[in-house]
């Protein structure tokens, strides 16, 4: 061999790369999640967005149940109770009164919109919750247990196929065709789009469990005499958190857009419940004549999406051990060259 | 080697057979779920004012007396010789309507791909050239707005607010000015059969708005995926490689980064065609297009079984044939894989 | 630092992991990322240029012919979407439109190739160029536009010159096609079909095989002999640069501490790093027991130490190393020794007799 990297050298640096303590790495930890998220202001942006969302939220829907159990009425923090037709002069424009207006029922918009969101919210974490359970689960069976030969391997056949037919309907028609012959309702939309959802995660997970399943840790472990269960649970499953910790934070979003899609088409809740894509159906033909009805629906939306993708961007980069690197090599590359 | 155009053949014929326990399975999940969940739709379909002998009579062509597997064997019966079944308003046979307008929808969804090409992929190669600068931060933007708009809204936008201003109004983006035969059942190709300019332009004026509709979301996909992509390519050697031949920075981000970017891009083809395909359900209706997903919407609301699990195959078919187009031109890009 | 590279000599580089050889190797034709990568200060005097004055976008006109280079691993350096043919078709073409003034760009140094001894390849019957009518082929052969044809050839002719012995067949191959010694042919052959003046060869020989490790150095030293070009030859191991480079640069940290010929530096290095390095290369022929080798890593290029960078591992280490600024790269009185060679210790005359 003709390598002349000094011997004892290199053995010091393998040496000197011994784990820090883990308090230590959890503040090295911090601090670099902090690092990342001051490079990158468009995911800070993202974070506080959704806990803005998620906190506004919690309070519509807590503070008249809590109120109700304390003072004995329900106090609201909406301006004006949502949806209460012929309240007020209709298609008025921005006023302090009216924040953002009134609709041509005499409702007052801002009321509406902010009353839609724990209804969008809600179904937004339940459906792409309870489609990461499935789907989850589903798809570590059909990764981990796909032995060619063995029963279970016949098991994770069917699962794939199943949801190969899945995945070939469009998801908005077979919502759709579910929806109408369930019968219009809250419950019943949810759970149409529960059944178009979980197949995603289930190529996602399976997916990933794949790739995990042949990295050199899991095959030294194997090799090392390591239960089937001890590696399910510490290194395909603890791995597995992380990409579908950020999926199912952009998936939020993606749900919330289906859900009032199936609304405004006018299958989904009820007409009477405030909800976006209702909204949006009532008000779309005044665009023209009064911009703020439409423009305040679009803008809840577009800021409740847009919030979960950049939180989900950005925990990509903050989770994905790759480019979390890179991010780090290059925060250090630019320091280092104002240094010198 | 092992890739010829004699693979590619088998490649294509082994996806077609394939696609027929999909089909079966799309079909038969269709009907089930909506056989199932509305077991006598004669009532529905009758009206309210219809005497029990008509409803009576609808029962029996229909067959909803027997028990479902055997209604289910009439009705493959029927899908396999042509008969696909009437619809219950007009007792049109269900497979013709289908025919003439699906190409309708093929255009707009084929005006849409060719939007998403050509104007998401070169954004993406520009975000990522500059990436971390201004033009990235444009770019990201713009993708995570097609991302926060759900297709509705952008639908709503561009007929009620931009149609107008294209002598539009009311958001009837069907009807052109010069009526010419229909031949293909694409208002712009048919317009050009038949020589005529105006009708050609007018056409193309009615098809733009509908298909930047429909491709918005889609561009921000196929931009997102570019961009990561040519940001995972770009530090490659043989792109150094490239700008040490001297070539300028032209030819080296678009002949030969962007050209391995696209391998990973491609894929994302067939996942827009469900989310387009889901698409144009929203947007027909809301541009009163007269395709198939105008018709799939009334099938759906009108518990017209016949026509909704008609329009079902169609999607199904269509996802199913873009995956593949997205599996060849996977092939085609990339030299290392074989066609499977 | 400060490194002349003449005409037609070969400039060996050497050092550990992470001493910044790539990075120097990198820097010349400006290829790291601009930003994060900026060059604070210094010249890179190309042919009478400053490279760092000129704007980007003349960058691509140095390179190719003026700076060709050669990258470390040859798996990743060939683009894995195109046949190998049409990528070294690509260079030849880039340098014959030069040749014409067609393209803006350094025009190549042609007399510093001899092909003169080599048996010139029979016209090929495998070349099919796109169809072309006649009128339009021959204004373009008027304006001198290079013919696909004439293009082929040449390719061929390169392929030729790293000893492939089948190039009508290798052309139409894909990168991954191709074993890891022949892929770095083709890095080769691609790199001199643009005639540069300058060769930048990264580390060309270290992500192979031992057995062609030797075949491709064997065949760079013949190359060297017909194609009189001037070369950076970058390698962590002596072993290599010994055989390849007249003279030789020795890097600790970003900086060039030792530089001269190299049989001097190898005969009586100067200091006491390039000293290290040389004893810690194992003999052949005896057991020695225990390498020597030198304590501690190489220091992070952010957090230099104070000082001599080396201080921290230099058996001859005193206070002034520690305190005062790091010691320039200064010319050697001249002794027994050699006209330039130079070393950036305070004390180069105690390194023979280092401990």
């Amino acid at each position: 061999m003709s390598t002349p990297t000094l011997p004892a050298s290199k053995a010091v640096r393998a040496g000197s790369t011994t784990p820090a303590r883990p308090r230590g790495a959890f503040r090295a930890n911090v601090r670099l999640i902090l690092r990342i998220l001051a490079a990158n202001p468009l995911t800070l942006v993202g974070f506080i967005l959704v806990v803005i969302v998620s906190v506004t939220a919690f309070l519509i829907v807590a503070v008249p149940a809590v109120s109700t159990l304390l003072i004995g009425r329900a106090v609201s923090i909406l301006p004006y109770p949502a949806l209460d037709t012929a309240a007020f002069p209709a298609n008025q424009a921005p006023s302090f009164a009216h924040l953002l207006g009134t609709d041509q029922a005499g409702t007052d918009v801002l009321s509406n919109v902010m009353a839609a969101l724990p209804t969008d919210l809600g179904i937004g974490f339940s459906v792409a919750g309870v489609s990461l359970i499935i789907g989850g689960l589903l798809g570590l069976v059909a990764g981990f247990w796909d032995t060619p030969g063995t029963l279970s391997s016949v098991a994770s056949i069917g699962i794939l196929r199943i949801t190969d037919i899945f995945l070939s309907f469009p998801t908005l028609v077979l919502a759709l065709a579910i929806t109408a012959a369930w019968g219009r309702g809250e419950v019943q939309s949810e759970l149409a789009v529960i059944v178009t959802w979980w197949p995603f995660y289930v190529r996602l997970t399976r997916g990933e469990v794949l790739s995990i399943k042949v990295q050199p840790y899991v095959i030294a472990a194997r090799a090392a005499g390591v239960s089937e269960t001890t590696i399910l649970f510490r290194h395909v499953v603890r791995n597995l958190l992380e990409p579908l910790a950020v999926y199912f934070s952009l998936d939020v979003g993606t749900v919330i857009v289906t859900y009032s899609t199936i609304s405004y088409v006018g299958v989904g809740v009820p007409p009477s419940v405030p909800e976006w894509g209702n909204l949006m159906y009532q008000y779309q033909d005044l665009l023209l004549t009064q911009p703020w009805t439409v423009l305040s629906v679009t803008a809840a939306i577009f800021i409740t999406v847009l919030a979960f993708s950049l939180l989900g961007d950005g925990l990509r980069d903050i989770l994905d051990p790759r480019s979390r690197r890179i991010m780090a090599t290059t925060t250090v590359a630019s320091h280092s060259g104002e240094g010198t | 080697m092992g890739r010829s155009w004699s693979d590619l053949v088998v490649f294509i014929l082994k996806r077609l057979v394939q696609l027929i326990p999909v089909l079966l399975g799309v079909i038969i999940i269709t009907f089930f779920f909506t056989h199932i969940a509305v077991s006598n739709p004669c009532a529905i379909w009758s009206g309210p004012k219809a005497s029990p002998s008509t409803i009576e009579a609808c029962i029996r062509n229909n067959h909803f007396n027997d028990p479902l597997p055997v209604q289910f064997y009439y009705y493959i019966e029927g899908l396999l010789s042509g008969n696909w079944g009437v619809d219950p308003l007009f007792h049109l046979p269900v497979l013709p309507y289908l025919l003439t307008t699906f190409p309708e929808t093929l255009e707009l969804v084929l005006t849409a791909t060719v939007m998403m090409i050509f104007v998401g992929i070169p954004l993406g190669v520009v975000a990522a050239a500059s990436n971390g600068r201004i033009a990235d931060h444009l770019v990201r933007i713009f993708y995570l707005s097609g991302w926060a708009t759900p297709t509705y809204i952008a639908g709503v936008i561009l007929a009620i607010g931009l149609g107008p201003l294209l002598g539009v109004t009311g958001g009837d983006f069907s009807t052109t000015s010069a009526p010419v035969p229909q031949i293909t059942h694409m208002s712009v190709l048919d317009a050009i059969i038949a020589l005529n300019p105006s009708a050609t332009g007018d056409a193309i004026v009615h098809l733009l708005l509908p298909a930047l509709a429909l491709a918005f979301l889609n561009m921000g996909i196929a931009t997102r995926m570019t961009r990561s992509s040519m940001l995972e390519i770009l530090p490659l050697d043989f792109v150094k490689t490239a700008k040490m031949k001297g070539l300028g920075d032209f030819w080296v981000l678009y002949k030969h980064a962007l050209r391995n970017a696209l391998i990973t891009t491609t894929t994302v083809l067939g996942v827009t065609a469900g989310t387009m395909v889901s698409g144009t359900v929203v947007i027909e209706s809301i541009f009163k297009w007269p395709g198939i997903g105008l018709y799939a919407y009334d099938a759906i609301t009108g518990y017209d079984f016949a026509g909704t699990i008609g329009v079902v195959i169609f999607f199904a078919i269509v996802v199913v044939v873009a995956n593949m187009i997205s599996d060849i031109l996977y092939g085609i890009l990339d030299p290392r894989v074989a066609w499977r | 630092m400060s490194l002349d590279l003449l005409p037609g000599r070969v400039v060996g580089i050497v050092g550990e992991t992470g001493c910044g050889k790539s990075t120097l190797g990198h820097s010349i034709p400006r290829l790291l990322p601009e930003p994060p990568a900026k060059v604070k200060a210094g010249k890179i005097i190309f042919q009478g240029t400053d490279l760092l004055r000129l704007p980007k976008w003349r960058m691509p006109g140095i390179r190719g012919t003026g700076i060709g280079m050669i990258f470390q691993e040859p798996i990743n350096s060939l683009n894995p979407a195109f046949r190998v043919g049409d990528q070294i078709a690509e260079s030849v073409r880039i340098r014959k439109l030069r040749e014409r003034g067609l393209m803006p760009g350094i025009k190549p140094e042609v007399k510093g190739f001899d092909y003169s001894k080599r048996e010139l390849p029979k016209a090929s019957d495998v070349v099919t160029g796109p169809f072309i009518p006649p009128n339009v082929s021959q204004t373009l052969k008027a304006r001198g536009v290079p013919m696909t044809k004439e293009i082929h050839q040449e390719v061929l002719d390169f392929l030729r010159l790293v000893r492939i012995n089948d190039p009508e067949r290798i052309v139409s191959l894909f990168p991954h096609e191709l074993s890891g010694g022949m892929r770095q042919r083709i890095m080769i052959a691609m790199a001199l079909s643009g005639k540069p003046a300058l060769l930048i060869a990264d580390e060309p020989t270290s992500a192979l095989d031992v057995t062609i490790q030797a075949q491709v150095l064997t065949l760079m030293k013949e190359l060297m002999e017909e194609v009189r070009t001037s070369i950076l030859f970058i390698s962590h191991d002596l072993g290599v640069i010994a055989e390849m480079a007249d003279e030789l640069g020795v890097m600790y940290a970003g900086h060039l501490v030792e530089f001269g010929p190299v049989a001097e530096i190898f005969g009586s290095p100067r200091h006491p790093y390039t000293k290290a390095l040389l004893r810690s290369i194992p003999n052949k022929y005896k057991d020695e027991g225990v390498l020597p080798s030198l304590s501690g890593s190489v220091p992070n290029l952010s957090h230099l130490p104070e000082g001599c960078t080396f201080h921290p591992r230099c058996p001859l280490a005193r206070d002034v190393c520690k305190h005062k600024p790091e010691p320039p790269l200064a010319i050697l009185p001249p002794g027994p020794q050699a006209l330039l060679h130079k070393s950036a210790c305070y004390f180069p005359e105690e390194v023979p007799s280092m401990p």
